[in-house]
């Protein structure tokens, strides 16, 4: 008895009663169909890991540097420094956000790498394979847009920790060969199963996107292969969402159902879906108010956080239905006067009703302290239409920019415009698309990036063009060169 | 000596009366009992008028032939005991019970899995006998040991009630693989948590095995050291009923000085804070929230026994109320042992049955925005002085326009956080003796612990999550299940002059862990609190809201131990284990502990039989090789598939599904930490043992040291860090103790004791080769600047240095290469090396004076040669907070606005002295009085006094905290107690 209980008793093996075995897991077809929704949890993400929704990442980064929003420091105490120091470009390669961008591009790469080898080993659907494929190539060219010359790989059993850097160049190129190889076999279905997904539409509008930016890239424009990867989109049947008043929508306009609950399938070309507490959250509507105003309207404490300059604002022409998303002055409700005039970003910071608020995602239900459920307009019509402009125009044939431009003014309640020019097309751009992150590159792209800034006082380099690479990344692999500038 | 003296002559003398007196054969016959009425084999019953003597058989029998005389005076000796003479008469069975000596504990020492004679021990172990242990206001048995043992520091890092102490046994040996010793009482094996299942008013003696030669009998688990406790048993023959209590008032040591409402104005106007943030008032928000805290302990025990019976119940109650309000715990243990013959004496069956109930409420934690989270007390230092505690219609007040603005009465006053704890243990013991000198056992215990944590935050708690969802709750179950039986089998035998004993043990165990958690939100009112989560609102669930474990480790182990001696001066102690673990890697399976180690008893060389300066002298040198595995959960080598841990949920396909990733690497590597320690001691005694002393030193290398490595997402690795072992850590260490008796006479005793240790500890590697990848670890932060550095001591701080101020009053940096910027990043040459976080030596003074029934006794406890980061201080001291915080009294004459960077300003010496126990006691003769024995009444003062640089609450806050930073703890109390001690007739 004695020798049989030392028998079973020498026994050590694990037991496992509560956690899935990797191997067991990705052996079946719905895990590796999950490697793929998992890419997209990525873009999701939370607080400091995300394309947008959250703070302290990707949106927040391209955003305060550029000149369309800022959180000011505020006499009072609150606010952390950072946001206001990447507005005026004081801000140190140390800085959080620059690392926790760098974090999560590689970290999504990563999954995309995995659902791409694990998508592939499993035979799955050609679409499924290919819309991994432009995921990853979509982190590649956020990536290089920040850093320039990043760190390049795709196969994850690479020792990244020891590659050095490829240039820009090189990455732009794999980003169009592999889009051109595989935005075709991307599904064409609008909405539905694909609402937040890369179709064939939002294959093309990104790779729209890296063509009009190649000028910066690579040192030469490609706005003829833009123009025809913009009419790719628009074969898709996209329209511009109606501009008119409707009590029933946010702000009192169906315009700002673009930023509401769910991103309307007229207009959207990729949404991403948020989702308070369940899928990340939006918190660029709480952010802005103070917190009287905020609980007023939303029945939570505003933050008091991100302004929009009188600068920018002050361009806004008086009957554009957009202008409808500032709060300035006299509130009706909260008891609160926001003052257009900001005395102070740093130190000693703003005054606390300084600062003209933002609520183009006004909070949507179900809504909390700590955020709201507006999905979030990755890419949308507008956008395209006045990339449509702006590439005609590039390409010396203006005239046939106007319909394009004009379109996105209509439906803002402007007039026609009879002529168009490059600043007609920035300008616009800034009114249609203002807190939706695609500022820095569009400033950039216009050379408008370094132009005076309210309340900046030094001038800022040209080597801000590119991020720092975060300092944790240079400590990890020592083949890495930090960004001139920096 | 006098044995061989004894051995030698006595021989010769029965020769002697053999063959002159064959005329006079008388036989004397006779048993030796202990105090508790048990048979005591192997006790020395030596004629006094013949100098023949024998040794008892395992019955406590004697018999003496061969004597002329028909009365004999004999002289019975036993280790531990008085030696007690008796005349006895031929023919007449004589009794003779012997009574243990005052020294007796400190002679028997319990090492694992058996038990050895003090001067028989070859390795390094610490040995605390009841009448050391630390007085006063007792919550964790671990107070009691405070200062009393070289190389074991136990510190506490402020007073918040129910938390125990840490321990750290000569220093830090491992980075993540744990640090906490193995507890064993009378037997059953546990974590630190078994602490609060001991009364310690029960305990009889602790042992504290600390070099590698005594631990690795407990193999893969005896790296960290650890620590026996013996409980009392029953003296038998008579009944015992002993009533002790103690009661203390518990008072707040230290204050930090914060700003003054008129202060803070005077501050705000002056830096051109906004009017709307100044609310008028006058608060002290600390004084609220903090009131003297009480400690009550109250103790019954009784037990008795008859012959081949004994037993011993104790009923214990501890409570305590903290100096934060609406803090408290109590503890409520139960215990009975008995023990019983059988089998003609031969066999002994030994039951434990310890039962007991933990009631802790916490202070809560986490409290606080982002910016600054910590416990609830720390946050009264967040307050404006000048914001009220209530608004006019008497709800709590709240600056809306203050980001997530907490006010910390509301919390103290509205949150439950509440744990219950059930702990439950038994154990038996069976002892058979076979056959001479060879006998078996069996034990087997079970521990079950059951741990039920509920809390609940109402809306009015002011926290911004409670306000939110209107109220949330949650509740933890967890289950702890913990088995172990093992086969022991040992065999003693002398011949000649030689002693031989050994001991095999098979021992299994397994420990199952499950438990649940749920929380829900959005109640109507706050009538049921967290006891009926289905009244929360459905619609406000999130995922994480439901989720529940389950796993198991098992370890089996085959160990031995051998016991030689040579004429009692030359001792050799070897010993092996083998241990098998669930949760180590496929490849690692199975490990091998030996050692061994030897003693020359010097003092009992013939040589030094003329001399008279030493009375004791002993030297001893080990080696062993032991393991820890605490670091190691369950199925931590194998790869799995998890819910994203940050976002649990994706939108897909058009619906919400979970988002499952990675969440861990597989490493089919792992294993225990292998530490190999090399002990060298002496142990002396002069002019009588007047005074007396041991002196250690060690080395201890920790191979294949834990770490969660952080590792690229690449290749094998699915997620950016795994468990391996890969680098190694050196301890090197000094330990001494010494303890002089100045005054040694019948009524006045002065004896002046204490104990130092030196530890000396670097990293020797970090990085290595996991799984084919090279992983140069080096520059690990540790956080609070302290880092881990290759061929330096853990946690060495390298930090910005403070260079003063720019005309902004932002704190600016010496720039220390002079290449323009401030370089903060870990490896930057900007830092400069400033000391280490962990002390370099602590030391403690532990002096006693009695006179007639009067006694006092003291200890004085100190450690130094570490710094402090002091994050509260720098949180404090930022003026650009000020609007929405208050800030310390001494940042006006700093003036800093704001900082960038962390820097040595805020970096500390963290050396210190504390008065930690003065004792005064008198016992009440009461020998003819009724009913009472004996009384004794006692005052005990802690923490008393404390002697330090350190400009935060207490210094005290190392342990397990590496980095040794200091970001707001519970106030560390100071106590004045009363204790009564009776022994009933």
């Amino acid at each position: 008895m004695l020798s049989l209980a030392a028998v079973s008793c020498t026994k050590v093996d694990e037991n496992v009663y509560d956690k899935y075995q990797s191997d067991e897991f990705y052996a079946t077809p719905a895990g590796a169909d999950n490697a793929l929704a998992t890419v997209y949890g990525k873009i999701a993400g939370t607080w400091g890991s995300n394309y947008a929704g959250r703070d302290n990442c990707w949106y927040d980064l391209n955003t305060f540097v550029a000149d369309d929003q800022v959180i000011p420091h505020r006499n009072t105490g609150d606010w952390q420094l950072d946001f206001a120091q990447l507005y005026t470009h004081t801000y140190q390669p140390s800085l959080g956000l620059i690392s926790n961008t760098w974090n999560w591009l590689y970290s999504s790469i990563y999954s995309a790498n995995l659902a791409v080898a694990q998508l592939t080993s499993a035979n799955a659907d050609p679409s499924k394979i290919a819309e991994a494929k432009v995921l990853r190539a979509w982190f590649y060219y956020l990536l290089m847009d920040d850093f320039g010359d990043v760190p390049f790989y795709t196969d994850n059993n690479t020792d990244v920790s020891k590659i050095a850097q490829t240039k820009r160049a090189t990455i732009y190129n794999f980003i169009v060969s592999e889009l051109k190889a595989n935005v075709d076999l991307l599904s064409e279905t609008r909405g539905g199963a694909y609402y937040g997904r890369f179709n064939k539409w939002a294959g093309y509008m990104f790779l729209a996107k890296v063509y009009l930016n190649a000028g910066v890239y690579i040192g030469t424009p490609a706005w003829a292969e833009a123009l025809a990867a913009c009419d790719k989109v628009a074969s898709g049947g996209f329209t511009l969402h109606a501009g008119s008043a409707n009590a029933a929508s946010p702000l009192g306009y169906s315009y700002f159902e673009l930023f509401g609950d769910v991103c309307p399938d007229d207009e959207t070309i990729m949404a991403l879906y948020l989702k308070e507490n369940v899928v990340s959250g939006n918190i660029y509507g709480i952010r802005s108010l103070n917190s009287a105003n905020g609980m007023a309207l939303i029945g939570y404490n505003g933050w008091n956080g991100t302004i929009i300059m009188n600068q920018f604002y002050s361009k806004f022409n008086t009957n554009d239905i957009r202008r409808n998303q500032f709060l300035v002055g006299q509130q009706a409700k909260g008891n609160t006067t926001y003052n257009p005039t900001v005395s102070s970003l740093i130190s000693p910071g703003a005054a606390p009703n300084d600062g003209i608020r933002d609520v183009k995602f006004f909070p949507a239900a179900p809504v909390d302290a700590s955020g709201a459920s507006n999905d979030f307009p990755i890419y949308r019509y507008a956008d395209l239409l006045l990339m449509q402009a702006e590439c005609n125009v590039r390409l010396g044939n203006a005239s046939a920019a106007l319909p394009f431009i004009n379109k996105v003014r209509e439906r803002a309640g402007l007039t026609d415009l009879t002529s168009v020019t490059l600043d007609n097309i920035y300008d616009e751009r800034g009114f249609e698309l203002v807190f939706e992150g695609h500022r820095r590159q569009d400033m950039i792209r216009f050379g408008h990036f370094e132009d005076a800034r309210e309340l900046v006082t030094s001038a800022i380099p040209t080597t801000h063009r590119l991020f720092p690479i975060p300092i944790s990344a240079l400590n990890a692999n020592p083949n890495l060169k930090q960004n001139p500038g920096y | 000596m006098n044995k061989i003296y004894l051995f030698k002559y006595g021989l010769a003398m029965l020769f002697f009366f053999c063959a002159l007196s064959s005329f006079a054969q008388n036989v004397f016959t006779g048993r030796v009992l202990d105090e508790t009425n048990q048979p005591l084999p192997g006790a020395t019953v030596r004629v006094k008028e013949t100098g023949q003597s024998t040794v008892t058989d395992n019955n406590g029998a004697f018999t003496i032939r061969n004597i002329a005389q028909a009365s004999v005076t004999i002289s019975v000796s036993f280790v531990g005991y008085d030696v007690t003479e008796k005349a006895i008469t031929q023919g007449q069975s004589a009794t003779v019970q012997l009574k243990p000596n005052s020294r007796s504990l400190t002679d028997v020492v319990v090492v694992g899995y058996g038990t050895a004679r003090k001067s028989d021990l070859t390795g390094s172990v610490s040995n605390v006998g009841s009448k050391d242990l630390n007085p006063g206001p007792i919550t964790n048995p671990l107070q009691q040991l405070e200062g009393k043992a070289a190389g074991v520091d136990i510190t506490q890092s402020g007073s918040e009630p129910g938390t125990a102490p840490t321990v750290r046994i000569r220093g830090i040996t491992s980075l993540q693989g744990g640090n906490d010793p193995l507890v064993v009482v009378d037997g059953v094996q546990g974590n630190m948590d078994l602490f609060n299942q001991v009364p310690p008013s029960e305990i009889a003696s602790v042992d504290i095995l600390k070099d590698a030669s005594a631990t690795a009998i407990y193999g893969s688990r005896g790296a960290p050291g650890v620590i026996i406790v013996t409980t009392k048993k029953s003296a038998a023959g008579t009944t015992t009923v002993e009533y002790t209590e103690n009661s203390s008032i518990d008072v707040i040591a230290k204050k930090l000085q914060l700003l003054s409402a008129d202060q803070w104005t005077q501050q705000a106007n002056a830096q051109g804070v906004d009017v709307s943030a100044n609310h008028g008032s006058n608060t002290d928000w600390y004084n609220l929230l903090t009131r003297n805290g009480y400690t009550q302990n109250y103790s019954l025990a009784f037990g008795g026994g008859a012959n081949g019976f004994n037993y011993r119940a104790s009923l214990t109650a501890i409570s305590q109320t903290g100096t934060v309000i609406n803090s408290k715990f109590s503890n409520y243990i139960g215990r009975i042992t008995a023990s019983q013959k059988a089998l003609d004496n031969r066999l002994t069956l030994t039951m434990n049955l310890n039962s007991g109930v933990n009631d802790y409420t916490y202070s809560p934690t986490g409290v606080g925005n982002a910016a600054f989270t910590s416990n609830l007390i720390s946050q009264a230092y967040v307050s404006r002085p000048t914001d009220p505690v209530f608004n006019t219609n008497g709800s709590y007040y709240v600056d809306p326009n203050v980001f997530q603005y907490v006010n910390p009465y509301a919390v103290a006053q509205t949150v439950s956080n509440d744990n219950h704890i059930n702990n439950l243990f038994g154990s038996l013991r069976a002892d058979l003796e076979i056959y001479k000198g060879l006998s078996a056992g069996w034990f087997g215990s079970w521990r079950k612990r059951d741990s039920n944590n509920g809390y609940y935050a109402p809306a009015a708690s002011t926290l911004t999550s409670a306000v939110s969802y209107n109220g949330q709750a949650h509740i933890n179950n967890d289950h702890v299940d913990e088995r172990l039986m093992d086969i022991n089998l040992t065999y003693k035998r002398d011949f000649g002059l030689n002693h031989f004993d050994a001991t095999v043990v098979y021992e299994w165990q397994r420990q199952t862990y499950n438990g649940s958690y749920s929380a829900a939100r959005g109640f109507i009112n706050d009538i049921a609190t967290y006891n009926a989560l289905q009244l929360g609102t459905l619609a406000n669930a999130q995922t994480g809201d439901v989720s529940s474990y389950k796993n198991d480790r098992s370890l089996v182990s085959f160990l031995g131990r051998i016991n030689y001696s040579y004429h009692n001066r030359y001792l050799l102690t070897a010993s092996f284990r083998r241990d098998g673990a669930t949760v180590f890697g496929a490849n690692n399976k199975w490990a091998n502990f030996p050692s061994a180690s030897l003693a020359w008893r010097i003092d009992q060389e013939d040589f030094m039989k003329s001399q008279h300066i030493f009375s004791s002298l002993k030297l001893r040198v080990g080696y062993g090789v032991t393991g820890n595995q605490q670091g190691i959960g369950p199925q931590n080598s194998i790869a799995l598939v998890g819910l994203n841990p940050t976002s649990p949920t994706v939108y897909f396909g058009g619906s919400l599904i979970p988002n499952y990733s990675a969440s861990q690497n597989a490493n089919p590597n792992l294993k225990w930490e292998t530490k190999k320690q090399t002990n060298a001691g002496i142990d002396f005694g002069f002019m009588d043992d007047r005074l007396t002393g041991t002196v250690d030193v060690f080395t201890a290398n920790t191979d294949n040291l834990l770490y969660n490595y952080t590792v690229p997402v690449q290749g094998p690795f699915l997620v950016g860090n795994i468990l391996a072992n890969v680098g190694s850590l050196q301890n090197r260490g000094l330990e001494l103790t010494l303890s002089y008796d100045v005054i040694r006479g019948k009524n006045t005793r002065l004896t002046l004791a204490g104990n130092g240790t030196l530890l000396k500890n670097k990293v020797l590697s970090l990085g290595g080769n996991i799984q084919g990848y090279d992983v140069p670890t080096d520059y690990v932060s540790l956080g609070s600047n302290a880092y881990l550095l290759v061929g330096k001591p853990v946690g060495t701080y390298r930090i910005l240095q403070h260079q003063g101020k720019d005309a902004n009053n932002a704190e600016t940096y010496v720039d220390q290469n002079g290449d323009g910027t401030v370089d903060p990043s870990d490896r930057s040459p900007d830092r400069v090396e400033a000391g280490q976080s962990l002390p370099k030596y602590n030391y403690a003074f532990t002096p006693s004076f009695t006179y007639k029934n009067f006694d006092v006794s003291m200890v004085w406890r100190g450690s130094g040669g570490n710094k402090i980061y002091n994050g509260l201080r720098q949180q404090f001291s930022i003026l650009q907070y000020l609007g929405k915080s208050n800030v310390l009294q001494s940042a006006i004459p700093l003036g800093i606005e704001s900082t960038q960077y962390s820097s040595d300003l805020w970096l500390e010496n963290g050396a210190y002295l504390r008065w930690q126990n003065l004792s005064l006691g008198y016992r009440f003769n009461l020998r003819n009085v009724k009913f009472v024995n004996a009384l004794r009444l006692s005052l005990t003062g802690q923490n008393l006094a404390l002697i330090t640089k350190y400009k935060g609450l207490d210094p005290e806050l190392v342990g397990s905290n590496l980095s040794g930073g200091d970001y707001g703890i519970y106030p560390r109390n100071r106590t004045f107690s009363v204790g009564l001690n009776v022994i009933f007739k």
